[in-house]
């Protein structure tokens, strides 16, 4: 009996030792198993920030090109004119100095009156009549030049010029908000307008920008996500339309909320498409054009500020995407941490 | 002068005051405006909202060929870098801010060509003639890929008397023992850069015509082609058989009528060169540079070539 009890402890044992072998073996599986998912969790986030970085890269290399064209044009005139307005005063100058010349030639009949005699007094009416035929014409030449006229118009065109090239920086760096960071009183419409200024290369050739821009509040938000936002829409906006069309962006307000809203005449959203527009990734663009990050990052912005965001769609008519952000802003303190271009 | 600007219009006609003329901001507008004013010169814009530059100076082409085009540019984009070449053959692509000295000159220049130089109506030849053209004008291709060169060799061989080189070296000897009309070429081959040789061969024989065949296609080094080497046509690989058949046939026309009308040849001269460029044909050995300029007057029309001078 004492033998069998015995014999059964002693296999237990055994089993015990078995089974505790067999789950340490398991369990480094498993921990091998948790490396390697936390490997891949590594690989992945590492690939997402390449994938933002890369998108990052992208919108700058556009909005680089969009300001250069919009910088161009400006500098092209105001140079040229400066310049131009240099010659036209040296122009101007010779005309000045031939009237001076009229003015000596008429001053010296003054000499020729000393000593005179018959022949010196005919000669000097011949010349009191030329000094005054020479007067008149070199008058009439500095009246009617219109060398000061248009120097003074290429001027002005300058001084428009340059201010045209200062809003443009001021509206550089409303856009980037690098001299502040973190939340700020913002006009969303003043966002609108300098959104509208990047992607202005894109839309110049074909889609017409319709604006009615309601006085708004300011609004507590990060102006620079804000900024990101108008301008992923109105990116988005542009590529749906495919050839010619109009975009129209309204801003409205009411007791609660401020609402901005980017209508375009595009393609639309397909109803199979629809549900997945904010996810992140979520493309319908061929490989290699479009990150599928871009809505996704307006969604995040947007829902950190409290605010939420309306589509409406009718395919082949065209989408309204609708920003609505409370005025009083009970906002997330978290910042969404990348901003990326659509 | 076409610009949506009206400020840059007025800053061109304040600098350009000593000849008559005429602007509109209305692209629409532009071609009809050429034609009533009978104008030498057409300067425009790229990015219009009606229309873009390539659009109105192609339509220009078409409809005015003696004016001399120059499209004026902000942001220089591939598109129309390519468009300027294929579409309008513009004689200078120019970007803003321009240089006012040298605008001045350049209109100067262009009135004066657009003035005296005949004009080539249409490139292409009747059917009988383009097909003596064919069997007479050699056409050159400088490509140093095999596959590409291989790929050429199928389009192009049924139809021309066509030589392939790998190298300018062997591209310079082929042109000294036959008649050449078209040159197709790489912007590079091995290590070495073509452009300066296209450039130089130019100036030295602007009645020939050059298609360009370039894989990465960069901007600033397509300006140059056009301002500097006045390319007859700029083609993306790969390269498809409509596309290079088609420009190798007008090429060839091209080649024939300056052949025969020498002097409409400085329509389509390349501007001076300087010696600042990393690509500048005055940096090619003399030694090369000796042999394009003595190129025989037998084997690309003599006539052509005293013009060019």
């Amino acid at each position: 009996m004492l033998s069998v009890i015995v014999f059964l402890l002693l296999g237990g044992c055994i089993w015990l030792g078995y089974e505790v072998y067999r789950l340490q073996r398991e369990n480094l599986v498993l921990r091998a198993g948790t490396g390697e998912s936390e490997d891949a969790l590594k690989k992945m986030q590492a690939s997402q920030a390449q994938v933002i970085h890369t998108t990052k890269l992208a919108s700058l290399g556009q909005m680089v090109a969009g300001v250069a064209h919009e910088i161009n044009t400006p500098l092209g005139f105001v140079k040229s004119n400066v310049e131009v307005v240099g010659d036209l005063l040296d122009d101007y100058r010779k005309l000045v100095q031939q009237y001076d010349a009229a003015v000596q030639y008429c001053l010296q009949p003054v000499d020729l009156i000393f000593g005179a005699d018959k022949a010196s007094l005919d000669k000097l009416v011949k010349h009191v009549e030329e000094a005054r035929r020479k007067l008149f014409e070199a008058r009439t030449k500095v009246e009617k030049s219109p060398l000061l006229t248009d120097a003074k118009e290429l001027l002005d065109d300058a001084g428009e010029g340059l201010s045209q090239l200062s809003t443009l920086v001021q509206n550089l760096k409303g856009f980037s908000r690098v001299d502040r960071d973190g939340m700020d009183l913002m006009d969303l419409n003043e966002g609108v307008e300098s959104a509208l200024m990047i992607v202005q290369h894109q839309l110049r050739d074909r889609v017409k920008v319709v604006k009615h821009l309601q006085p708004l509040p300011k609004i507590r938000c990060m102006a620079s996500q804000m900024n990101q936002v108008f301008l992923n829409l109105i990116t988005n906006a542009a590529q749906a339309i495919d050839g010619n069309g109009t975009l129209t962006i309204d801003s409205r307000v009411d007791a609660n909320n401020a609402e901005v809203s980017f209508s375009d005449t595009g393609c639309g959203i397909p109803d199979d498409v629809l549900p997945k527009i904010f996810d992140p990734f979520f493309t319908t663009k061929p490989v290699g054009e479009g990150t599928g990050l871009g809505l996704s990052i307006v969604h995040k912005i947007v829902k950190s500020h409290g605010g939420s965001i309306k589509v409406r769609t009718t395919p082949k008519k065209g989408t309204t995407f609708t920003v609505i952000l409370p005025l009083n802003g009970q906002t997330a303190s978290t910042a969404v941490p990348a901003a990326v271009a659509a | 002068m076409i610009d949506d600007e009206s400020r840059i219009l007025r800053a061109l006609k304040a600098l350009l005051r000593e000849h008559t003329t005429f602007q509109t901001t209305n692209p629409l507008e532009a071609v009809t405006l050429a034609k009533q004013h009978d104008v030498d010169v057409v300067i425009c814009d790229q990015r219009m909202p009606e229309k873009t530059g390539i659009e109105v100076l192609r339509d220009i082409k078409d409809a005015h060929p003696r004016a001399m085009r120059v499209l004026l540019t902000g942001y220089s984009d591939l598109k129309a870098v390519l468009g300027s070449v294929n579409d309008s053959e513009v004689y200078r692509f120019l970007s803003k801010p321009w240089n006012n000295t040298e605008l001045r000159a350049l209109v100067e220049e262009a009135g004066q060509i657009s003035r005296e130089a005949p004009v080539i109506e249409r490139d292409a030849l009747p059917p009988v003639e383009h097909d003596r053209a064919r069997s007479q004008v050699g056409v050159l291709v400088i490509e140093d890929d095999v596959t590409v060169q291989q790929r050429l060799r199928e389009i192009l061989q049924p139809y021309y008397k066509v030589n392939f080189a790998n190298s300018a070296e062997r591209a310079l000897m082929l042109m000294e023992q036959h008649e050449t009309g078209v040159v197709i070429s790489e912007t590079e081959a091995g290590r070495s850069d073509l452009t300066a040789l296209l450039k130089a061969l130019k100036i030295h024989h602007p009645h020939i015509a050059t298609v360009v065949i370039t894989e990465r296609a960069n901007a600033a080094t397509a300006i140059e082609l056009i301002n500097e080497g006045q390319v007859y046509r700029m083609l993306i690989k790969p390269v498809r058989m409509g596309t290079c058949r088609l420009s190798v046939d007008s090429a060839i026309g091209r080649y024939w009528q300056l052949k025969q009308n020498p002097l409409a040849a400085r329509r389509f001269m390349a501007a001076p060169a300087t010696a600042e460029g990393q690509n500048s044909p005055l940096r090619l050995p003399a030694q090369i540079l000796n042999r394009i300029r003595s190129l025989p007057g037998r084997l690309i029309g003599a006539a052509a070539r005293a013009s060019a001078h």
